[in-house]
């Protein structure tokens, strides 16, 4: 999986490239463990991502929990089809943010 | 009988892409939606990623995916000599929880009940089986 990230003072916009399964999951965890701190608004843009899997929404849920208890956002944009079916399924379409 | 394709192989996280190769090759020749393909790529690798963390915990192990095609209906079935466990078993996760008081994990055998047709779990012979059947 390929991870673009650029930041801009508190902002931060990660763009990902491939699959976020189970094997491609800790590479995206480890960037924002690295990256995180200082951030209030995080954006995932997934317009080349369109397979995730629950590895992947594990981290998403954990860095979505770790934003709101510092009073930051996460915002997912650029969804496809695939990812929102997993989305809606699994109920997460009604607590992450999108655009 | 639909030909059937088996691929055996060590039960190791390593293997996922060997798993998840098989059933798009296994899928693509019967002209699936990009839709169901994706569906069916996620079970899989949900099931298998639970063989290879938890059906050998004391070593290492094999893990069997058969696969076939009957009148635009895939079946995948996933065997394993470990521990017999029945996934399945687990109550579903709570998906209309808020954000904050939803718990981190838990998903994935929700997922695969949510994206394919039919899941059944039986142990057989000293094996677990999974079986997963999806229109395609």
């Amino acid at each position: 999986m390929k991870l673009n990230t650029e930041k801009n003072s508190n902002e931060m916009t990660v763009k990902l490239s491939g699959e976020l399964n189970t094997l491609t999951a800790p590479e995206l965890s480890a960037l924002l463990d690295k990256e995180l701190g200082g951030v209030q608004k995080l954006t995932l843009d997934f317009a080349e991502c369109d397979y995730v899997s629950s590895a992947g929404l594990r981290v998403l849920l954990a860095t979505f929990k770790q934003l709101k208890a510092s009073g930051g956002s996460m915002i997912l944009s650029n969804v496809g089809e695939n990812f929102m079916d997993v989305l809606s399924n699994t109920g997460l379409d009604a607590v992450f943010d999108m655009q | 009988m639909a030909d059937e394709k088996v691929l055996r192989i060590p039960a190791k996280l390593e293997g996922m892409d060997e798993v998840l190769d098989f059933v798009s090759s296994l899928v693509d020749a019967h002209g699936c939606t990009p839709q169901a393909r994706s569906q069916l790529r996620m079970a899989m690798e949900e099931l298998y990623v639970n063989i290879a963390h938890y059906a050998y915990p004391d070593g290492e192990g094999w893990a069997e995916i058969r696969g076939s095609v009957e009148d635009g209906v895939v079946t995948f079935t996933l065997i394993d000599g470990g521990t017999p466990f029945d996934p399945l078993a687990k109550p579903d996760p709570d998906i209309l929880l808020s954000g904050e008081e939803r718990r981190i994990g838990g998903l994935g055998i929700y997922m695969v009940k949510s994206m394919v047709d039919e899941v059944e779990y039986t142990y057989l012979d000293g094996c677990n089986r999974l079986t997963l059947k999806k229109q395609l």
